[in-house]
């Protein structure tokens, strides 16, 4: 991939042209795996991960509809070495994606929210953290048989 | 097509949010557990067995849990794989790629509120 070679000169083309001639668009030199690209594009590439989890997860559930039989023959699947390691890679993404969106989330906040001023980071932080490992911590503990 | 696009990015926009930050706290536990704690011996699998999964499943909070951990990460998923293939494609492509992945969550979300119902 030259970084020299214009990538794509219509992806950001505008709907009418402007009166401001502007050059055509660079693929930058450190895509997609130098520098924060790296981090970006694997954020990115998270969506394939997601996509199939929930496709995945539709079909747990549909089958836990199809009775005692299919259900069984799923908890069976779910055992094959494919599922987990997909299961595997489906953890560290999901893992990735949290502490990256939970630590860009202040960084995000406008100056202010109405008359208010947003919250320092550190309520953001203890929020979203809070949050989320009281959720996980509540789901292991109802999938898992601790209560219930 | 584009029009289209462009005037639902605020609805898929919040959807995708969502799957960001509602999907990730929910499909966290859900891995741990179903994808891989169980199937590993980490937790017993009578946690998963028939009778006690479905009763899980078919309570309103569980009908509720299951659908969003489908549905949210759907969404999110399509719309970053849409920017994935932008930034490796161009936006050429987005007339086919974004009613392809959208047209994905989309059915994936009707048959995931089938799914539930059903249980």
């Amino acid at each position: 991939m030259r970084p020299d070679v214009p990538a794509h000169p219509h992806a950001m083309q505008p709907s009418k042209p402007g009166s401001t001639r502007t050059a055509p668009p660079m693929r930058p030199a450190k895509f997609p795996a130098g520098g924060n690209y790296l981090r970006y594009m694997l954020f990115d590439a998270t969506g394939i991960v997601y996509m199939l989890a929930g496709l995945v997860a539709l079909g747990i559930v549909w089958q836990l509809g199809n009775g005692e039989a299919a259900w069984a023959a799923q908890m069976q699947r779910l055992s094959n070495p494919i599922y987990v390691l997909f299961h595997l890679v489906c953890l560290a993404s999901v893992i990735f994606v949290g502490v990256r969106f939970f630590s860009l989330f202040p960084k995000a906040q406008p100056p202010r929210i109405g008359p208010a001023k947003p919250p320092p980071a550190v309520v953001f932080f203890v929020g979203l953290y809070g949050a989320w490992i009281g959720i996980t911590a509540l789901l292991v503990a109802v999938l898992a048989g601790g209560i219930f | 097509m584009k029009g289209l696009l462009l005037r639902l990015e605020p609805l898929i926009w919040l959807i995708f949010g969502g799957g960001i930050m509602v999907g990730t706290m929910l499909l966290t536990g859900w891995v741990a557990v179903v994808g891989i704690g169980v199937p590993l011996g980490i937790f017993p699998a009578d946690a998963l067995a028939y009778d006690r999964a479905s009763m899980l499943g078919s309570h309103l909070i569980g009908r509720v849990v299951l659908a969003l951990l489908i549905i949210l990460p759907l969404w999110k998923g399509a719309h970053h794989t849409r920017h994935l293939s932008i930034d490796f494609a161009g936006g050429e492509r987005d007339v086919l790629v974004a009613p392809l992945l959208y047209g994905i969550a989309s059915l994936g979300s009707v048959l995931a509120i089938v799914a539930v119902l059903r249980l």
